[in-house]
């Protein structure tokens, strides 16, 4: 008789494995091999034997309205898993949206560095005083007061400046850009690629306008101002 | 036997039923339902109190670790990762829950200086309530007995033969590959039979 088809059903058996139609072709077959029947025996036997050994008073069902007679004074469990991943996904959200935002920020300060952005009237530009010569008085935009104007002062565009007949200075500003005021109260402007405009005395206003385009491209600063010359004084506002 | 085998056709047709079902039944007692939980209780509770007994030895205490174990899992549920494996994450809960019984014996006994239930007092206790073909002596004999296999085979024991899970099913449950199962169980298996063969020989 070929036992081996009914060792392996045996070994099924013992994993937890095995179909209906397996146990009853089993049983069927013990009725007739008594090795087999011993064996399948005894594994029944060692099986019944450990869950008896390891068996609770209480059964099963016994257990379980044990159990939930407890659970029945205890809210629902919390569902702080959802919780948690609900706050993973909303810092995940806030993690993409700072990184958009980032990227945007990073494009446009980029953008604006290359290309420059028009700086308003009034923008703080910061110009360098030189060649002062004479008495020339400053009036800081937003402030009433004049003062004398000192080289190598605190000067920006949007001052207003009154200079004195037979005196002079020169405004640098980061482009490379001069304004000057001569002696003659002629406005000289120089743009850094060596193009110079004047503006005489003799005009009743004169307005100088800079398209100030540095070697790399773009407009570096575009700066409107207006300059009013009087016959024995000139007085103008950046 | 037919009890036995009626158990195993189950099983084995709910193989893998079973193991989605736990995820389900999980989700709805997330859900608010508790008498989903209850169904898992009554799935385990046989598996949880073999443990406990395994470790404790008491049958009495192993009940009070198996509801501790439910309570506790029920309410740390929202944490299980992976309610596939509820049973693996279940039995490592009862687990916890002995370690701090044994712990607390311990104190007691060393601080206060009192006196655990010893083994004879339980299985007299044992012996007035359970009508079973097994002498106190025995059911000592074969707890013994699997308390000297390895750990992972005694767990292994334990969930396939008290708890009803197949090895399939425990491989799932506790991460392990299936034929690594398959030949602990076969080797525990093994090994049981011949060290209990005198019991055996009895109860037939």
């Amino acid at each position: 008789m070929n036992c081996e088809k009914y060792k392996k059903l045996i070994e099924k058996y013992i994993e937890g494995a095995i179909s209906y139609e397996q146990v009853a072709e089993l049983k069927t077959h013990t009725e007739t091999c008594e090795n087999c029947k011993k064996e399948f025996k005894q594994c029944t036997v060692l099986e019944d034997s450990v869950r008896e050994a390891f068996s609770s008073w209480m059964s099963a069902e016994e257990g379980k309205v044990s159990v939930m007679a407890r659970l029945s004074a205890m809210p629902k469990p919390a569902v702080r898993r959802a919780q948690y991943n609900l706050g993973w996904l909303a810092g995940r959200r806030a993690s993409i949206a700072a990184g958009i935002l980032l990227a945007i920020g990073l494009t446009l300060g980029f953008t604006i560095g290359r290309a420059g952005i028009e700086k308003p009237i009034g923008a703080k530009v910061p110009m360098r005083v030189t060649g002062l010569e004479g008495t020339v008085l400053v009036k800081h935009e937003g402030l009433d007061a004049w003062q004398v104007l000192e080289a190598d002062s605190d000067i920006h565009l949007g001052d207003t400046f009154h200079s004195a007949t037979r005196s002079g200075f020169v405004l640098e500003m980061e482009d490379k850009s001069t304004i000057e005021v001569n002696q003659n109260s002629m406005l000289v402007l120089k743009f850094y690629n060596g193009e110079t405009q004047f503006f005489l005395r003799e005009s009743t206003s004169a307005i100088f306008h800079s398209n100030s385009t540095r070697p790399g491209g773009g407009i570096r600063n575009r700066i409107h101002s207006h300059g009013r010359v009087d016959p024995d004084n000139c007085r103008f506002a950046m | 036997m037919a009890q036995i085998i009626l158990r195993k056709e189950l099983m084995a047709d709910d193989l893998n039923q079973s193991m989605s079902s736990d995820e389900q039944l999980v989700s709805d007692t997330l859900g608010g339902d508790k008498a989903a939980f209850g169904t898992i209780v009554e799935r385990y509770w046989n598996m949880v109190v073999g443990l406990a007994i395994n470790k404790i030895g008491e049958p009495a205490e192993a009940e009070d670790i198996a509801q501790e174990s439910f309570i506790k899992a029920y309410s740390q549920l929202y944490s299980l990762q992976q309610p596939s494996r509820f049973a693996g994450w279940l039995s490592k809960i009862a687990m916890q829950q002995c370690s701090n019984t044994i712990r607390r014996r311990i104190r007691c006994k060393s601080a206060l200086g009192c006196k655990a239930a010893g083994f004879e007092e339980a299985e007299a206790k044992a012996a007035e309530t359970v009508n079973d073909r097994l002498t106190a002596g025995q059911r000592y004999f074969i707890r013994e007995r699997v308390g000297r296999l390895p750990e992972k085979f005694q767990k292994l024991i334990l969930m396939r033969f008290v708890g009803g899970l197949s090895a399939v099913q425990i491989a799932k449950q506790l991460g392990k590959r299936p034929g690594t199962v398959r030949v602990w169980l076969h080797r525990s298996y093994k090994i049981l039979r011949k060290d209990l063969a005198p019991i055996l020989e009895e109860v037939k």
